[in-house]
């Protein structure tokens, strides 16, 4: 589990009907500050928000949870 | 680490499923205009050419058109696989759907072969395009869970039923030789419960527990459960084309059970939401899953006294309870879904952090879906009491189901209009 780190904004969106999650990220993404980054907790691959990603050039990493949820560290463009 | 497989193409564009979405309540809507038309008449037998017109509008216009749409659009998100060339593709189903669609509406209306003809390379060359598309991406799928096994069965069946709808084609167009009774017989149930169902069972693995926050599927149900379906229709095609009239009449019947298992148990974990005020779309698919439910009871009970199972009334309840009962609820609650996520991922994605872009509840009030939702019941309770007492309720049931299509039409286009001017908005 991640300790409260003001270098990281978490958001959690497991278990949340879409698009809520996706709606919590972006949000979170707004909110950036140079040097942070966003830890998103999710119980499936958010292919859409892969898109997003790309779209507006923001770095992010994806690692498989051994619960079969995953954790995206995204970093700003 | 991004998974190995995973593509780096975008989603398709918002117009390439869209354009399926906005299309098909009108079919719903042509549907009713056809009832009306001809009257109490098209409820006599199923087997009459204007009920098989009737028939093919809703499967054919309003049902693969939106299952394929759906298709197009979900690989990408669900699956992480990408359908090539996406508006072409696109362009290549839909417009050959929607015209084959009428055209064999009107071959059937007319009984002019050049109509069947017509309808038979338009659809060929739209379900050529469709099927060769998604079999290419879902072979290539990444991730093999019960969702693409699933799919994988579904697309398979509904390969069966073009080709036997094809092969009935060729009966009507150019006087091929077959066994119609049977060869019709076979495409309805490859096509409703190999294609229709079998898809609907993918996809609500996913979307059952995703929008309506129930647990999910049993594990041996999603692994299972598709596979068994599939090998329960081809055993059935090759008793009923062997001639093994009681071995078919038991696969029927374990067929009938095995629609009868997948609607119980996603009535039980609707039944088992963590959320006590339901979705707005919660009531689709109660309707569809009961209606799916009593078809397989009836269609047993035809099974069980074969003088019931020959009344042309029942055989009428028969194809209204699983095409209008059964895939229109669900599909009519999924569009409700998918229309407003379409439109709200893709202002997200072209404004993001340039405009406020609508909420998917702004883009469709919960209030619009929960009222149309009572002319779509009106619809069908219409419809189920026209095939038993065509004279009194057939009127009642082309104006309830015109009205129940073209509410779903309306709203629906009313999305694309805010999208359009959220991005006029944005971009002056």
């Amino acid at each position: 589990m991640s300790e409260p780190d003001t270098s990281e904004i978490l958001v959690d969106g497991r278990g949340l009907a879409p698009p809520e999650p996706m709606e919590q990220v972006l949000a979170a993404l707004g909110q950036l500050k140079p040097g942070q980054r966003v830890r998103f907790l999710i119980h499936r691959q958010p292919y859409p928000l892969y898109d997003i990603l790309r779209r507006y050039r923001y770095r992010y990493e994806t690692v498989a949870v051994a619960d079969g949820s995953y954790e995206i560290l995204i970093s700003g463009p | 680490m991004i998974p190995a497989g995973l593509s780096l193409e975008q989603a398709p564009p918002i117009d390439v499923p869209l354009r399926f979405f906005l299309t098909a309540p009108w079919f719903l809507v042509l549907a009713a205009a056809l009832m009306a038309w001809q009257g109490p008449a098209i409820f006599v037998s199923r087997w009459l050419p204007a009920t098989l017109a009737l028939t093919h509008l809703l499967v054919l216009g309003f049902m693969a058109q939106v299952m394929l749409g759906a298709l197009l659009q979900m690989l990408p998100v669900v699956v992480g696989v990408v359908v090539p060339r996406p508006r072409l593709t696109a362009t290549l189903v839909h417009l050959p759907l929607t015209l084959g669609a009428l055209a064999l509406a009107v071959a059937f209306l007319s009984g002019v072969p050049v109509w069947f003809q017509a309808a038979w390379w338009s659809l060929g060359l739209g379900f050529g395009v469709a099927l060769t598309a998604i079999h290419l991406a879902l072979w290539r799928a990444p991730v093999i869970g019960g969702t693409v096994i699933a799919l994988r069965c579904a697309l398979a069946a509904l390969l069966v039923a073009v080709v036997l709808g094809l092969l009935l084609g060729g009966f009507f167009g150019w006087g091929w030789r077959l066994p119609v009774v049977t060869v019709t017989h076979l495409h309805a149930a490859w096509g409703l419960i190999g294609w229709t169902a079998l898809l609907v069972v993918g996809v609500a693995y996913q979307v059952v527990p995703m929008f309506q926050i129930t647990p999910p599927y049993p594990a041996w149900f999603v692994r299972g459960f598709a596979p068994l379906m599939a090998a329960l229709l081809v055993a059935w095609t090759g008793f009923a084309f062997g001639g093994l009239a009681m071995a078919a009449t038991l696969t029927s019947a374990a067929l009938a059970g095995g629609v009868a298992l997948f609607a119980l148990t996603t009535l039980h974990l609707l039944g088992q939401r963590r959320r006590k005020i339901g979705d707005p779309t919660l009531v689709y698919w109660r309707a569809s899953m009961v209606s799916l439910l009593i078809g397989a009871a009836l269609w047993s009970l035809g099974l069980g006294i074969p003088a019931l199972g020959r009344l042309p009334q029942f055989e009428l309840l028969l194809g209204i309870l699983p095409i209008f009962g059964f895939a229109v609820a669900v599909i009519n609650g999924m569009l409700y879904k998918i229309v407003p996520f379409l439109a709200w991922f893709h202002l997200q994605a072209l404004l993001f952090q340039r405009a406020k872009v609508p909420t998917m509840k702004q883009l469709l009030p919960d209030a619009a879906i929960r009222r149309q939702f009572w002319a779509y019941l009106a619809a069908l309770l219409t419809l189920l009491a026209a095939a038993v007492h065509p004279a009194v309720f057939t009127y009642p049931a082309a104006l309830a189901a015109g009205v129940t299509g073209a509410w779903l039409g309306f709203n629906l286009a009313g999305v694309w209009r805010i999208y359009r001017r959220t991005l006029r908005q944005a971009n002056p």
